[in-house]
C-alpha cells in the first residue's frame, strides 16, 4: 500500500497539469460546500431572528415564560411558557424511557445475541429509524393512543394515581403521554445503533482480558464496555434529545393540544415544534406569525445548546477517559 | 490497469446521468404535448374539496383545463396563495386584515355554501339528537361534562342518555370550520363571545386537538362520548352521527340543503370584502340550519393567467354549482352570485 502510494506520488510531476486541475477543483468543490453550509446556517439564524423581531419588540423576554396563546382577534396574547414546559417534559421523559431500552438493545446485539440473530435484528431496529414520522404519528392516532388510554393509562392511574403525574386517563388517547411514547420509539433506533457501534468498537483484548480474569458478563459490561464508551453514549443520548426536541409532525398528531401547564402527563399539551407545525400556515395576524417565529428561535437556541453540550461532553469525557484508562491498565 | 479503468467508468457514469436527464427532459417536453390544456392549481379548505373534486372532469372536457386541488386546510390555502405557489386558494374563513395585506392585491369570492355539523359518538343512541346553541357552548366550555346532564336531557325527551363523560374534540390547525363553529358559538353565547371569541383557531378551554378534519374525526370515532365539528359532507361520508340544531324559531334543523338555503337569507348582500356571515339566523327563517357558512376562493387581482382563471371561476359559480346538491352544497343564491361574478370580472392580467 505505502510503496504504491509513493510511486504514485513520484509520478505526479510528469502529469502535473491534470493532477493540479483535479486538486484545484476538489479544493473549490469541497470549499464551496463547506462555505455554503456555514452561510446557510447563518442565513437561517438571521432570518429567524428577523422574522421574530416584531414579537420580540412587542413582548420582550417575558414572552419566553408567559403561559398564554390566544390568536382570536381582539384577545390576542402570545407566550412560550406552556410550549417550553411541553417540550421539556416530552423530551426528557422520552429520553429516560429510551436510554435503558437502547442500552439493552445495543448490548444484546453487540455482546449477547447468537450470531445468526444479529444481522436481522440490527436491520429491523434500523428500519424503525426509516419509518417516516408522519406514519408513526398516524399509527399513534389510530392504534397507540387508544391502546395506551384503555390499558396503560388507566392501570398507571389506578396504581400510582397518588402521584400527580398520573392523573385521570385522557379520554381521547391524545396526550402528552402518547407523545412521550411516540418520541421514545423515534429516538430509540438512533441511540441504540450508535451505542451498538460503540460497544462493538471496544477492543476485544479488553473484553477478553476481563473475562479471563474471571468476571461475569455483566461485570465485564459494567467494568469495561460502559466506561470505554461513556462519552459516545452521552453524545448519542443528546443526539436523541435533539431529535425529540425538534420532532413536529408526529407530536402534533398525538399530543392533543392545549395552552396550560398541569402535572398530569395524561392531559393534552403542545411542544414548541408541534405548535409551530400546527399554527404557522394561515396564521391570522402578523403578530401571531412573528410569535410563532419567536417560538422557532427559542427552539433553535435549545437545539444548538444541546448540540454544543454534546460536543463538550464528548471532548471532556474523551480527555478524562484517556487518563482513567491508563490508570486502570 | 486501474488508471485506465477510471476514465471509462467516469464516462459510463456521466453517460448514465446524461441519459437520465435526457429522459426527464423528453418526459417533461412530452407532457404539455399530451395535455394541450392549461393547468389551474389550487389549495386550501378541506370543506370544499369534495365539490372541487367533482369539477375536474367536466372542466377538462369543457375547456381542456386540468384542475389540480389539494385539500390542505383553509390556513394552508391562504398561505399558499399568499406565496403564489398556486393559482387560487380556498378558505372557509374570510381573510383577516393582516392576511389581506400579506396577500398583496388578493380578493375573496364566495363560491360555495355549506354547513358545519356537530358530530358525536354515542353507541346505542340514535342519529339526529337535539341540541341548542347555549347548551353546545356550555359543553365546549367544559361546564357540562356528562351526556345525561339535565340540559341535554331536556332537549331530548324520551331518549335515554348514558352517563358517559363528554370528550371534546377540536381542530389543532388553523381551520375555516373552526371559524364557522366559533362564529356560531359567539353569536349564541355572550360568555363564549367575551371569554373565547371566534377565529380559525381559538384558545379552547377544554378538549383534545386533532389535525385536519380527518384528525378530528379520528378522535370522535375512537372515543365513546366524544363530540366535535366537521362539515356535513365529511360527516355523512364517514357515517358519523350529528345533531339537529335548534334555530332561533325554536325548530330543530338538520344540516341539509333546505336549512342552508333558508340560513342564506340572513345576509343576501356581501360586505365590502365579499364576506358574509349567516350563522344563527333570525327567527323568521324557520327552516334555517344555524351553523351554515359560505366558503371562499382567494385569487390575486392581477395574474398572468387572468383569462383562464376568469373562465374557470365563472364556470365554478354557475355550472359548477349544479354539482353541489348531492354533496350537500347549496347552489349560490342569486344576489351572492351577482356579486361573485362582478368580483371575477375584476381579475386582470
Amino acid at each position: 500500500m505505502t510503496t504504491l502510494d509513493l510511486t504514485e506520488a513520484t509520478r505526479r510531476p510528469f502529469t502535473g497539469r491534470r493532477v493540479r486541475f483535479g486538486d484545484v477543483s476538489l479544493q473549490v468543490v469541497a470549499g464551496t460546500a463547506a462555505a455554503a453550509a456555514t452561510v446557510l446556517v447563518g442565513l437561517i439564524v438571521w432570518k429567524v431572528i428577523d422574522g421574530a423581531r416584531p414579537a420580540i419588540a412587542h413582548y420582550g423576554i417575558a414572552f419566553v415564560t408567559r403561559i398564554a396563546w390566544n390568536p382570536v382577534l381582539g384577545h390576542e396574547v402570545y407566550g412560550a411558557g406552556s410550549f417550553l414546559f411541553g417540550t421539556a417534559i416530552t423530551s426528557l421523559f422520552a429520553l429516560l424511557l429510551a436510554a435503558p431500552l437502547a442500552m439493552g438493545i445495543a448490548l444484546f446485539l453487540s455482546e449477547l445475541s447468537p450470531r445468526w440473530l444479529r444481522a436481522p435484528v440490527t436491520a429491523l431496529v434500523e428500519t424503525l429509524a426509516a419509518v417516516p414520522s408522519v406514519v408513526i404519528g398516524l399509527w399513534g392516532i389510530l392504534v397507540l393512543g387508544p391502546a395506551l388510554r384503555t390499558h396503560i393509562e388507566s392501570w398507571l392511574h389506578s396504581g400510582l394515581g397518588f402521584i400527580p403525574l398520573f392523573g385521570t386517563p385522557s379520554p381521547a388517547g391524545a396526550s402528552i403521554f402518547t407523545a412521550i411514547i411516540v418520541l421514545t420509539i423515534m429516538i430509540l433506533p438512533i441511540v441504540s445503533s450508535i451505542s451498538r457501534e460503540l460497544f462493538l468498537g471496544v477492543p476485544h483484548e479488553l473484553k477478553e482480558g476481563a473475562l479471563a480474569l474471571g468476571t461475569t458478563r455483566w461485570e465485564m459490561v459494567k467494568g469495561v464496555v460502559f466506561p470505554y464508551s461513556r462519552g459516545g453514549i452521552a453524545a448519542a443520548l443528546i443526539l436523541g434529545l435533539g431529535r425529540a426536541l425538534g420532532e413536529a409532525i408526529a407530536v402534533t398528531q398525538v399530543i392533543g393540544g392545549g395552552v396550560f401547564i398541569h402535572w398530569s402527563i395524561f392531559d393534552g399539551g403542545d411542544t414548541l415544534a408541534s405548535k409551530i407545525a400546527a399554527s404557522y400556515q394561515g396564521s391570522s395576524t402578523n403578530l401571531q406569525t412573528a410569535s410563532l417565529v419567536y417560538l422557532a428561535l427559542i427552539l433553535l437556541v435549545f437545539s444548538l445548546a444541546a448540540n454544543l453540550s454534546a460536543q463538550l461532553i464528548v471532548r471532556r469525557v474523551a480527555r478524562k477517559h484517556g487518563i482513567t484508562r491508563g490508570g486502570h491498565a | 490497469m486501474p488508471k485506465s479503468g477510471h476514465p471509462i467508468r467516469t464516462i459510463a457514469v456521466l453517460a448514465a446521468v446524461a441519459a437520465v436527464f435526457a429522459a426527464v427532459a423528453v418526459g417533461a417536453g412530452a407532457a404539455p404535448a399530451k395535455h394541450a390544456g392549461t393547468t389551474i392549481s389550487g389549495a386550501g379548505s378541506t370543506f370544499v374539496q369534495p365539490l372541487v373534486s367533482q369539477w375536474i372532469a367536466p372542466l377538462g372536457s369543457a375547456y381542456g383545463y386540468e384542475l389540480q386541488y389539494s385539500g390542505v386546510g383553509s390556513g394552508a390555502g391562504v398561505a399558499a396563495i399568499t406565496a403564489r405557489t398556486v393559482d387560487f386558494g380556498a378558505s372557509d374563513a374570510p381573510l383577516t386584515p393582516d392576511q389581506f395585506t400579506a396577500c398583496n392585491g388578493c380578493e375573496q369570492i364566495p363560491w360555495a355554501l355549506g354547513a358545519t355539523s356537530i358530530v358525536y359518538n354515542l353507541s346505542g343512541v340514535k342519529n339526529l339528537l337535539h341540541m341548542d346553541g347555549p347548551t353546545l357552548a356550555q359543553i365546549f366550555m367544559g361546564q357540562i361534562t356528562t351526556w345525561n346532564d339535565p340540559a341535554i336531557a331536556k332537549l331530548n325527551p324520551g331518549v335515554s342518555l348514558p352517563s358517559t363523560k363528554i370528550t371534546i374534540a377540536h381542530r389543532s390547525d388553523n381551520s375555516g370550520t373552526t371559524f364557522n363553529f366559533t362564529d356560531y358559538l359567539s353569536s349564541v353565547s355572550p360568555s363564549w363571545k367575551s371569554q373565547i371569541g371566534s377565529g380559525v383557531a381559538v384558545n379552547w378551554p377544554v378538549g383534545s386537538g386533532g389535525k385536519g378534519s380527518s384528525g378530528l374525526a379520528a378522535i370522535v370515532s375512537q372515543t365513546p362520548g366524544a363530540i366535535g365539528y366537521v362539515d356535513i359532507a365529511y360527516a355523512l361520508h364517514n357515517h358519523l352521527s350529528y345533531f339537529a340544531m335548534k334555530n332561533k324559531s325554536g325548530k330543530f334543523a338538520t344540516p341539509g340543503l333546505r336549512g342552508m338555503l333558508s340560513a342564506a337569507q340572513t345576509q343576501v348582500t356581501p360586505n365590502a370584502d365579499n364576506s358574509l356571515s349567516i350563522v344563527n339566523p333570525p327567527a323568521k327563517f324557520a327552516n334555517a340550519y344555524p351553523i351554515s357558512t359560505y366558503t371562499y376562493v382567494i385569487v390575486p387581482l392581477q395574474t398572468s393567467k387572468a383569462a383562464d382563471i376568469k373562465k374557470f371561476l365563472f364556470w365554478a359559480v354557475t355550472k359548477g354549482q349544479t354539482y353541489g346538491p348531492k354533496l350537500l352544497f347549496e347552489p349560490l343564491p342569486t344576489p351572492v352570485l351577482v356579486v361573485a361574478e362582478k368580483a371575477i370580472a375584476k381579475i386582470h392580467s
